[in-house]
């Protein structure tokens, strides 16, 4: 009697939503397990490429930049004539504005001990012009440098300025890697 | 009468508003929130320099007296002749196998930039002993690197970019040295003993340069020729006495550079030209004259200058610096027994021939140098250029071969150039194009910027820490 039981609708409508209950947890898990295991990628500068050329500070979606200048203060000489901090052929080794290359003051100067002095870089007043980058690059270490921040980058598919960028110093790198930071003395 | 007040207040209301508005706009400061930079912001003491009393070489410790005389020297900085130029005939190395040239032997020494002068089988450097906080004069047999003795003196001195950078003057008879923070010593050369020593910074009231000293002391005969800097520009010392028998007086200031100071002769006159900070000046080098400013000009004039003067014997003077400066061409002239000078061109690194450290090398009609890395898309690159036209390269060693700020040195018709990883380079040099020979990566180096110094064919070279021997003879 069991074996010949009729398949009434009431049954095919249990099994099919069983079914698409089946099917549609299982697609939420493989989304879920997609996302946590896709690779993803960001914008990045890559600083022993950068020549300094400018175009970060005006090319980005963004006002001011997200192309911030960043200082691996295990590279720097901590110099009293900083060629970062100062303007060649700066009348004083100071912190006059007259003295000073970055256009918005955004690197501050701090005496630690005779002949020490170090410099720090506030962030919010950064443009990421390079200028600071370009004198550090040619008179010094090289410990100043340009990197795009992520907490302000919109990872935009077409990176503004990485379409213009002369050297192609910015590239795709891992969200899971996501900057470029000099330090070591080691090149990539 | 209601009307009346109703216009009233119409008109009053906008203008109380305007009134009100002016009065904003003429106490709104709109910049209040801007703090201003002014000098002192960085908390600078007045005063940081303190000068350590130091009793200048005291110490000394012989290791050993047996060593081998060689006929060959480089007895200072740019050689016998200041030109950087070896007039040796050994032949020399053009091309390296795979092993690279043998290495005689290697030595630590302490972080810095300080080349070395040989002597007849003996090398002397001045090294700084960063565990015994000691400016220390080491002197080793050429041929094997045993070190024979060392006279030092402590001083408390932290690294600043390297420590020691200065290469000793030596003679038949003397040994002259300065130490980072400015401490000239003289020692018998035969013994070690010393004979003198000189507090500059102390005794003229000098102020010591940018990453301490770099100036490479003089030996004229009997006399020590140093650079100083405040009370005196340019001082005569007797090697014998310590007597300092002439100074030239520095009424303008000008400060101690790294530049060290050559020996030239012009229209008849030997002169010492030196580029200070604050100007360059000529001093007369004999005569009853002798440490008389016999010409200046305060056109040439930057806070960092480490190449020295290239003096051409037509009385052309190259002169050049880091740091942006650039370059500038002197044209030196006797008139009615009065010397003069003519600036000829003046221009940035991009601009022609410059330098920021090493002292380009005058040959055979041509100069030879390595551009500094401000100079454009030509940076880091070997150039040839006319004497006659200094802003147009001949030749220039292009993108693909870039070197640093590393020494170069002319000898058995060849350049040896060293960049800054240690990787050694031989260049013909030619008049119509870069010709390379040979290169070899004789180890992984950093910062390897002091000068060269060659004799007998042994090269002795270093990099921030470590100093080598190498034999490049064929």
């Amino acid at each position: 009697m069991e074996k010949n039981r009729s398949y009434n609708r009431r049954d095919f409508l249990e099994s099919g939503m069983r079914l698409s209950l089946a099917l549609a947890v299982g697609a939420v898990g493989g989304l879920a397990i997609g996302k946590a295991t896709a690779s993803e990628w960001v914008w990045q500068i890559d600083p022993f490429a950068c020549t300094q050329c400018g175009r970060c500070a005006d090319e980005c979606v963004l006002s001011p930049s997200a192309v911030k200048c960043v200082h691996a203060f295990d590279l720097c000489g901590y110099c009293d004539l900083c060629g970062g901090y100062l303007i060649p052929g700066a009348n004083g080794l100071n912190t006059g504005a007259e003295n000073q290359l970055c256009p918005t003051s955004a690197i501050h100067r701090k005496y630690i001990e005779d002949p020490y002095f170090e410099y720090v870089i506030e962030e919010d007043l950064c443009i990421g012009c390079s200028k600071c980058v370009k004198g550090c690059a040619s008179f010094g270490n090289g410990s100043l440098h340009l990197q795009i921040k992520h907490d302000l980058c919109k990872n935009c598919n077409e990176c503004s300025i990485a379409r213009l960028c002369p050297s192609d110093a910015i590239k795709r790198v891992p969200a899971s890697t996501p900057y470029l930071v000099k330090g070591g003395f080691i090149e990539p | 009468m209601a009307t009346g007040n109703k216009n009233t207040l119409f008109l009053l209301g906008p203008l109380l508003g305007a009134i009100g508005l002016l009065a904003w706009w003429l106490t709104h400061d709109p910049s209040r929130h801007f703090e201003p930079s002014i000098p002192g912001m960085d908390n600078r003491p007045d005063s940081s320099i303190v000068l350590e009393a130091v009793t200048i070489g005291e110490h000394f410790q012989r290791f050993s007296t047996d060593f081998t005389p060689l006929p060959e020297s480089w007895p200072r900085f740019r050689g016998a002749d200041f030109d950087n130029i070896s007039k040796s005939d050994i032949p020399l190395l053009d091309q390296f196998d795979a092993s690279g040239p043998k290495v005689v032997w290697e030595k630590e020494l302490g972080e810095g930039h300080a080349g070395a002068a040989i002597y007849q089988g003996a090398v002397y450097v001045l090294d700084y002993d960063e565990e015994a906080r000691a400016d220390v004069l080491r002197c080793f047999e050429l041929t094997t690197g045993k070190e024979l003795w060392r006279r030092w003196h402590n001083i408390n001195l932290k690294r600043n970019h390297g420590i020691s950078r200065t290469i000793p003057a030596v003679n038949e008879k003397y040994i002259l040295a300065i130490g980072p923070a400015g401490h000239a010593m003289c020692l018998d050369r035969a013994s070690g003993d010393l004979l003198w020593g000189l507090d500059i910074a102390r005794e003229y009231g000098a102020e010591i340069p940018f990453w301490y000293t770099g100036q490479c002391p003089l030996l004229q005969g009997e006399e020590a020729i140093l650079a100083a800097g405040g009370k005196a520009l340019l001082i005569g010392v007797d090697c014998a006495t310590g007597q300092v028998l002439w100074e030239t007086p520095n009424e303008k200031g000008w400060k101690m550079s790294h530049s060290s100071v050559m020996p030239f002769e012009f229209a008849g006159a030997k002169m010492y030209v030196y580029s200070a900070v604050g100007g360059v000046a000529g001093i007369a080098a004999d005569g009853p004259q002798k440490g008389k400013l016999l010409w200046e000009t305060n056109k040439w004039n930057h806070s960092v200058v480490a190449p020295s003067p290239v003096c051409l014997p037509d009385g052309r003077i190259f002169l050049s610096a880091g740091y942006g400066a650039g370059s500038m061409y002197l044209q030196l002239r006797k008139n009615g027994g009065v010397f003069q000078v003519d600036i000829l061109a003046e221009y940035a690194p991009k601009d022609g021939l410059s330098s920021e450290q090493q002292t380009p090398i005058y040959h055979d009609g041509y100069l030879y140098g390595i551009l500094p890395k401000d100079a454009g898309a030509q940076r880091n690159e070997l150039v040839c250029v006319h004497p006659d036209n200094i802003q147009q390269a001949v030749w220039s060693s292009g993108k693909s071969h870039r070197f640093g700020l590393g020494p170069y040195l002319l000898a058995d018709n060849k350049l040896y150039i060293l960049d800054d990883h240690a990787v050694l380079t031989i260049v013909k040099p030619s008049k119509t194009q870069y010709e390379q020979l040979g290169q070899v990566q004789l180890f992984e180096g950093f910062d390897a910027w002091a000068p060269f110094a060659l004799a007998d064919g042994y090269m002795i070279l270093r990099d921030s820490k470590r100093m080598m021997c190498i034999d490049l003879r064929k």
